[in-house]
């Protein structure tokens, strides 16, 4: 199967190694035998969302995504119509702000946001860091990460997670995180969200697989290094938060 | 009657904190709850320099005392490296007269960058040293925009900043400021054409977001850069390494001051030029900042020698949370010739917080690892798994995974003979320290 992912700026949005979110959809699709192409989209270029089979944009500081909307609002139309279409998308990190109606910097100003949804955020000047501990209606294991975010996202009723038990949630401490509808999954979840989470991986690729009207081969390919990892992380933050 | 007991107080609590080895945080601390604007009242010296940056801060602070010193003035400065406020009050109180006067020519303070507009709330430096700004400690800082804005507020209008021409995001603190003198290395032995590392945060112009072209590079994102768009560029340097020779450990200062490198790394030397350009602004000459400079041997342990079984090891600390850090040492043990093997440990990501981030590992150029005198890699410590991982998207192939770092050590002193560097963190290293014997 050729598979088109996405990568929208992938130099620009790119803080705490959000491109590993790529490398590790498009290693997995290509351990089950997919042709993956990876197209980087950058400001100024252009791009057929009528062609991806999967989009992506990672984190990047608030400047940066301001910088980001600028060319993506272009796309919004395509990309709205793909989502409606249930096309498999991950926005991570400050990326998940450009999808709703608009965001608030700390200064008074804002901005359109794609409208994809109708979530608002705002910008605020403390910085709201640490790990998180939540879990999802996706599957039972529990969802592992790091917040590193300035921003609080009010108006969601469909969250990615619906529960913490350890971190900050889109508008309160342990409250809901993150945006989910159709195969649109977005976190203000930092990094690497799908080598820390090896069944989030699973998800994004079974979400692209029924798109194209097929399931996810019987015969998955199982990462050990990051399953084991997974392992110790889920473990210290579970204790970290049963500590609380 | 309030400062008088401020000093008083904090001298008291750091004799008796130097007694029970405590830190030197907490008696400045008593002293701002005393007098919270101490630092208003007391009578500072002529020349306050203050040093802040992502990397390289202790060796550069360590670096200008030495100079100094040798130059003749009286400098005080936080050695213990206590750079928030609380640790600046104690060093300033400590060295005060009862009167308020602090007993010295020249006051150097490392500053912590995301506290540095706290810090010099009450007072401003008279020179200002920037010595770059990038991913870093990202749990705690954010991004490098973010410490940015964070730094902005802490440069009064007076203060003369001496800034690192080669990075395109601190060399912008020099907007709308006309007492800025800048440091850079020209092109040289270890330029390269284009920017170098994983992820590119020198593509784009921090002010702004055109792209950025580059004329060459010295590590990362760090060289000359230029915008495609609103004219930011490296602007030439007032003080400059115009040649390097990594190989005799000789670097050439403004085409004329020859200097020695203890620790060959592209790190030193920008280390070597920001302190340079401090002390030549104090009014130090060349000479003596050369003489000083060349044969000074860094303190703070960062590089430490050892044995193990019949291995020669050198420790090379690099700040977990901190790409570049790594990049640097990975890049020095590429550059060294002899066959080796490299331990890389990541236990205690911080030894100052608990957490289980490890998304600063995909931030890491591994790839230069990929060198035939590499022989094999071990991964070690609590997160081996991550690290694991993450070699797993490398061209490397010789790397094992050993979680327990004593297992990891014992078996390394039991087989081979070539070179050892073991790349971890302060929170990591003596783990592998109290198993190793070291060297002077």
């Amino acid at each position: 199967m050729d598979v088109r992912i996405i990568h929208f700026y992938p130099d620009l949005m790119d803080l705490y190694g959000s491109r590993a979110n790529v490398l590790a959809l498009k290693r997995y699709l290509e351990r089950l035998d997919c042709d993956v192409t990876v197209e980087a989209v950058v400001p100024g270029g252009g791009t057929d969302i009528a062609r991806g089979d999967f989009f992506f944009m990672g984190a990047g500081t608030e400047r940066a995504a301001q910088a980001a909307m600028a060319d993506f609002a272009r796309y919004g139309d395509a990309l709205k119509a793909a989502a409606q279409d249930c096309a498999p998308m991950l926005f991570a990190g400050t990326a998940m702000d450009l999808l709703g109606r608009t965001v608030r910097e700390a200064d008074g100003s804002s901005y359109e946001g794609l409208g994809l949804a109708s979530f608002t955020v705002e910008h605020g000047k403390r910085r709201i860091v640490g790990d998180v501990y939540g879990h999802t209606d996706l599957y039972p294991e529990a969802v592992v990460g790091f917040l590193n975010k300035c921003g609080v996202a009010a108006g969601i009723e469909t969250p990615l997670l619906t529960g913490l038990d350890l971190g900050f949630g889109n508008e309160k401490e342990g409250g809901p995180e993150g945006f989910h509808w159709k195969n649109v999954f977005a976190s203000h979840l930092t990094g690497p969200l799908l080598v820390k989470n090896p069944k989030l991986l699973e998800t994004a690729a079974a979400a692209l697989y029924a798109r194209r009207g097929k399931p996810l081969p019987v015969d998955r390919p199982v990462d050990r290094w990051a399953e084991q990892a997974y392992a110790v992380t889920e473990e210290q933050l579970r204790l970290r938060a049963q500590a609380k | 009657m309030r400062t008088f007991l401020a000093i008083a107080v904090c001298k008291l609590g750091r004799f008796a904190g130097r007694l029970i080895g405590k830190g030197s945080s907490l008696p400045g601390k008593f002293a701002l709850k005393i007098c919270p604007d101490i630092l208003r009242r007391v009578k500072l010296p002529e020349h306050i320099i203050a040093v802040t940056g992502s990397n390289g801060k202790t060796s550069t602070v360590e670096m200008i005392a030495a100079i100094l010193r040798a130059d003749g003035r009286n400098v005080v400065y936080n050695e213990e490296g206590s750079n928030q406020i609380e640790g600046v009050v104690t060093l300033v109180l400590t060295h005060a007269t009862l009167g308020g006067r602090v007993k010295a020519d020249v006051l150097l303070i490392e500053s912590d960058e995301r506290y540095a507009a706290h810090t010099f709330r009450f007072f401003h430096p008279t020179e200002f040293v920037i010595t770059n700004l990038y991913r870093d400690q990202l749990t705690r800082n954010g991004h490098p925009e973010w410490v940015y804005d964070s730094i902005l507020p802490a440069l009064h209008p007076e203060t003369e900043l001496i800034l690192n021409a080669d990075d395109p995001l601190s060399s912008c603190f020099a907007r709308g400021r006309e007492r800025v003198k800048w440091f850079g290395l020209e092109k040289c032995s270890v330029s390269s054409e284009a920017p170098t590392g994983v992820y590119h945060d020198g593509a784009y112009c921090p002010v702004c977001r055109a792209p950025m072209e580059y004329d060459y590079v010295h590590y990362n994102h760090i060289g000359a850069y230029r915008c495609t768009k609103c004219g930011h560029k490296r602007p030439a340097p007032d003080y400059a390494v115009t040649a390097v020779d990594l190989e005799n450990a000789a670097v050439t200062i403004d085409g004329e001051t020859g200097i020695t490198l203890a620790f060959r790394s592209i790190y030193n030397i920008y280390n070597i030029l920001a302190a340079y350009a401090a002390c030549r602004e104090c009014g130090v000459s060349g000479e003596t900042a050369a003489a000083v400079l060349s044969s000074y041997l860094l303190k703070n342990g960062r590089m430490q020698t050892f044995r193990l079984g019949a291995r020669h090891g050198t420790l090379l600390t690099s700040k977990h949370e901190n790409s570049i850090a790594y990049d640097t040492n990975l890049r020095y043990i590429a550059a060294s010739k002899k066959d080796c093997v490299v331990l890389v440990i990541v236990d205690a990501v911080s030894r100052k917080y608990f957490t289980s981030e490890t998304s600063w590992l995909w931030d890491i150029d591994f790839d230069q690892l990929n060198v035939p005198h590499v022989k094999r890699v071990v991964l070690a410590g609590r997160y081996c798994c991550d690290l694991a991982e993450r070699f797993s998207y490398t061209e490397l192939e010789n790397w094992s995974v050993e979680p327990d770092i004593p297992a990891a050590a014992a078996a390394l002193k039991s087989s081979g003979d070539e070179e050892l560097f073991v790349v971890t963190c302060f929170s990591d290293r003596d783990k592998i320290l109290s198993r190793v014997e070291k060297e002077a």
